[in-house]
């Protein structure tokens, strides 16, 4: 086997991973304020992607698209949130499980009957002829997706790390009910979180359509990955997701050569059930002590 | 009549009349797709019981069920395909493989709940479909496996006959899980639902009961899916996907969690749905009365003021988007997936305790059918025998440690507790009082150190084996299976009653073992003055009823020791003056008991030894008079009596 072929697959899986750490990012940030996580998280990065494409055909430019594609997601975020999560939260159950995957099914199907079946191209003004680096061939659009993940991830961090309104993220977190004492509110925390992480699906929709075409399906191959990397990880591993997600995309890139495509997402499912099973916090998660 | 016979008549008569009429109907009616139709009602009936004992009883969200259906499928077809196998050992072999892979798979679940346990058993339902699609060499792939129909014991199956077979099936399986669930299993399950912890602690192995749980509940998956398999005769990987998994869940929660006519009512209805869908103007007559029925129960809701808000409108929203669409969109097919999931939402918001918790209430209020008469209780003697209490040492701290990260919560501790003796554990707080108990009773293993039991190592860093070695606890924050009667609370714990095997169980004939345990766990009721609220649910009961049966509950486990962990916390004065009572009646037993508590009143009126801990330290051992007039200790909770007066006041 020719290394150049290995170490071509190994950096284009590598950059497709990247997209899987932006959703499970997006699983971080609610876990952080609440506990929970949207398991319908693929179909809001589906949705996203859907409705900047509508923009688009609307004749909106690309970069007046992206806003508003951003606006959507984060709304969709906070119809999650109130529809699918609140309830659950304020009776201490684990309802939002089952109700976001019900939410996540309604959108799928919307999804599915307003804009079809089918796979449809992206338009994106960034060009997709491939670059020549040391053997391995770039385009700038997978360059543009690493840039895009790394920077957005990087700006919430300084947010949640420089301002208040981000350091309430930290305060509900540790303990909601003093955070509340305190005078934060734990439902708009909670809130802001579940928007910004509806946000951080649209741009990962955004960035990776162009590449990827969007479909109904790319919502299920999207989140299944993203599980696995936010668990391998740990979902409050922070940057640790971006160190799987390149690992996950490499590996799952070569089983697909070797195996054969149908066997592309078994590495991930493995990997998450064996972390479950040896260490369920995560590799950069923290383990918590048990209290009664 | 006595209420035992109504009871029986009304309960099993119904059962015995709907399987009888099930049973009837193909002498009476022939037309082959209605009796397609009961076929699948049989089949998805056992599967549904199957998910139920997951979903319902242990509370977990469970996203395998349908895996589990196309795994016993497929292992009935190749059973018959490949290794020529009979019906017989098809259907037994889809059973025990998918027992065989439940168990597996709950197996990591050991440190899992909520949203991992879901994730885990995605996992597994994604890696089970992949497997079938790809491995065409033995399951023929997306193209699809014909199985045919074997013949039965050298009887050909035509399709009554078939539908016999499997309405016998959902027979015995019903039979055998309805005794399972009823006794200290199903009572188990429930249990470690409501606190894994305090089911370890009462020395009920919260590990192995959820690993056989969900093995007990995959089998049934895989028992459905042979059966499935010899119905359809054709099986095809896309037919055990993600949207089959919340159709079931769908069943399970429409027709009521913990209920075997709760799956029944749910399988039919999963049976019915896609005719519901394939007619447009059933489907709006159906959207139209969910939605008459959601606004209903929002105005009453609304108007008792007994529901919030969101509950009681959200589901009119989805019923009224659902009426609206079956108005505007011609095919409804297109539109199947947002009409389950508006479906459930209604249901997981607005009837939580889906049609039978809501039928089953009803009904027994409407025939007045008392829950089955107790027995009278046993004599406390045989329940928890009269210990000798000699004051020898019983349990031996050997400089005990415990670190969380830089935090030294317990520092060196050393201390005797002598049997027949109060022993009071007292200090600030922050002192480590909680975590030595914590680490006594093995919730945290120890840094350092020892910890002694009748002059041998204790077992360290496990609930479960402390409390075998003879050592039960209750808890600061309550730790009790809220959704189970008091009575059953007691039950789950009592120690050396429970001996009938597991078959015997699920045949039923574990019935006097069951009465003596409920009379044993009377007499304890009686003990800490419960009796009369034997069958209230835990989480009903008052707050000092609660502290109480946590006293009851850990008694059950006929402990030599006892450790109470601040049991008057939060306890007005007269429970309080209740509690000294039941401590004392307990102590009368020859109980050896630990105890943490605050309340300086209680402790000197109960303590022979007390021991104080400052900084996980002990800085005072002693009686509780000499104690009290300790300076060491007048510092720790006062601190230094210094210039200013109003330190020494704060």
């Amino acid at each position: 086997m020719d290394s150049s072929v290995i170490a071509q697959m190994v950096v284009s899986g590598a950059l497709m991973g990247l997209v899987y750490a932006l959703v499970a990012y997006g699983f971080q940030l609610t876990y952080a304020t609440s506990k929970s996580i949207n398991f319908g998280q693929g179909e809001l990065v589906m949705l996203s992607a859907f409705f900047s494409l509508t923009l688009t055909h609307w004749g909106l430019p690309y970069w007046l698209m992206v806003p508003g594609g951003l606006l959507f997601g984060a709304a969709m975020g906070l119809v999650v949130e109130r529809a699918g999560v609140r309830l659950a939260l304020e009776q201490k159950s684990e309802g939002w499980i089952l109700l976001t995957i019900i939410l996540g099914l309604l959108f799928f199907s919307t999804a599915e009957n307003i804009w079809g079946r089918d796979d449809r191209p992206f338009p994106t003004p960034i060009s997709a002829d491939p670059i020549h680096i040391f053997n391995v061939d770039v385009t700038p659009l997978e360059i543009s997706v690493a840039i895009g993940v790394i920077s957005i991830m990087g700006l919430i961090e300084l947010f949640k790390r420089k301002t208040l309104l981000g350091k309430a993220f930290d305060a509900v977190s540790a303990d909601r009910d003093a955070a509340e004492l305190m005078g934060i509110s734990a439902t708009r925390t909670v809130m802001l979180s579940y928007g910004l992480s509806g946000m951080v699906a649209a741009v990962a929709g955004i960035l990776v359509s162009p590449i990827t075409t969007v479909g109904p399906t790319m919502a299920s191959a999207l989140i299944l990955k993203a599980f696995s990397v936010a668990v391998v990880a740990g979902l409050d591993s922070g940057f640790g997701v971006v160190l799987v997600g390149i690992f996950l995309g490499a590996l799952e890139s070569l089983a697909s050569f070797y195996l054969g495509s149908g066997w592309r997402e078994a590495p991930g499912l493995v990997l998450l059930i064996l972390a479950l099973a040896v260490r369920p916090t995560g590799i950069f998660g923290q383990t918590a002590i048990r209290k009664v | 009549m006595t209420g035992n016979w109504k009871r029986f008549l009304l309960v099993r008569g119904v059962e015995l009349v709907a399987l009888a009429a099930l049973a009837a109907v193909p002498l009476a009616v022939t037309n082959p797709f209605a009796l397609g139709l009961l076929t699948l009602l049989a089949i998805y009936g056992i599967l549904l019981i199957g998910l139920d004992v997951t979903v319902g009883y242990l509370g977990q969200v469970n996203l395998g069920h349908a895996a589990f259906l196309g795994i016993g499928a497929y292992t009935a077809g190749l059973t018959v395909t490949l290794l020529g196998g009979g019906m017989p050992m098809a259907l037994i072999g889809a059973t025990l493989i998918c027992f065989v892979l439940g168990g597996l798979l709950a197996l990591p679940a050991l440190r899992l709940d909520g949203p991992q346990f879901a994730l885990a058993t995605l996992s597994f339902s994604a890696l089970t479909t992949t497997i079938i699609n790809e491995w065409e060499s033995l399951t023929q792939g997306a193209q699809g496996l014909q199985v045919p129909r074997p013949p039965l014991l050298g009887v050909t199956l035509n399709a009554p006959d078939f539908y016999w077979l499997c309405l016998l099936l959902l027979g015995l399986v019903w039979m055998a899980m309805r005794n399972l669930l009823a006794s200290r299993w199903g009572r188990a399950f429930e249990a470690l639902r409501d606190s894994p912890i305090a089911t370890d602690a009462m020395g009920v192995g919260a590990y192995r009961h959820k690993v056989i749980a969900f093995a007990v509940g995959s089998s049934l998956g895989g028992l459905a899916g042979g059966l499935y398999a010899f119905n359809f005769q054709y099986l095809q990987p896309q037919s055990f996907t993600y949207e089959l998994m919340v159709i079931l869940l769908l069943g399970v929660v429409l027709g009521g969690r913990k209920s075997l006519w709760g799956a029944f009512v749910g399988a039919a209805f999963i049976v019915l749905l896609p005719n519901l869908l394939s007619s447009r103007l059933l489907f709006q007559v159906f959207s139209g009365i969910g939605l008459t029925v959601a606004v209903f129960a929002a105005w009453r809701g609304l108007a008792s003021k007994s529901t919030q808000p969101f509950q009681a409108l959200a589901p009119v929203v989805a019923m009224g988007l659902l009426l609206g669409g079956s108005l505007l969109v011609t095919n409804t097919e297109d539109w199947r997936k947002a009409i389950f999931a508006l479906m459930l939402f209604s249901v997981v918001v607005g009837l939580p305790e889906g049609v039978m918790g809501f039928a089953t209430a009803l009904l027994a209020r409407l025939f007045r059918i008392l829950p089955p008469a107790l027995p009278a209780a046993a004599a406390l003697e045989t329940v928890l025998p009269q210990r000798p209490a000699d004051g020898t040492p019983l349990l031996e701290l050997h400089d005990l440690q415990r670190h969380f990260g830089g935090v030294c919560a317990v520092d060196g501790v050393t201390t005797t507790v002598r049997s027949g003796q109060i022993h009071g554990l007292i200090g600030p707080n922050g002192s480590g009082k909680s975590t030595v108990v914590n680490v006594i009773s093995g919730l945290y293993a120890p840094g350092g150190g020892a910890i002694l039991l009748h002059g041998k190592a204790l077992p360290s860093g496990s609930l479960y084996r402390v409390a075998g070695a003879g050592i039960a606890r209750t808890f600061q924050n309550l730790q009790l299976f809220g959704e189970l009667s008091a009575i059953d609370n007691v039950m789950v714990a009592l120690k050396d009653v429970f001996h009938a095997p597991l078959l015997l169980v699920l045949l039923g004939r574990a019935g006097a073992e069951e009465l003596r345990a409920q009379a044993a766990a009377l007499a304890l009721l009686e003990l800490v003055g419960l009796q009369d609220q034997a069958r209230v649910r835990a989480k009903d009961l008052t707050y000092g009823a609660q502290r109480f049966l946590e006293i009851a509950r850990a008694l059950a486990r006929k402990p030599e020791l006892l450790i109470l962990d601040e049991p008057a916390a939060g306890l007005a004065h007269p429970d309080a003056a209740e509690l000294v009572k039941i401590i004392r009646r307990v102590h009368e037993r020859g109980v050896t008991i630990i105890l943490i508590e605050h309340h300086m009143d209680v402790v000197s009126e109960l303590c022979d030894v007390v021991t104080v801990l400052d900084g996980g330290k002990i800085i005072a051992e002693g009686t509780a008079e000499a104690v009290k007039r300790d300076p060491k200790v007048v510092e720790a909770y006062l601190g230094v009596v210094a210039a200013e007066p109003t330190e020494a006041a704060a």
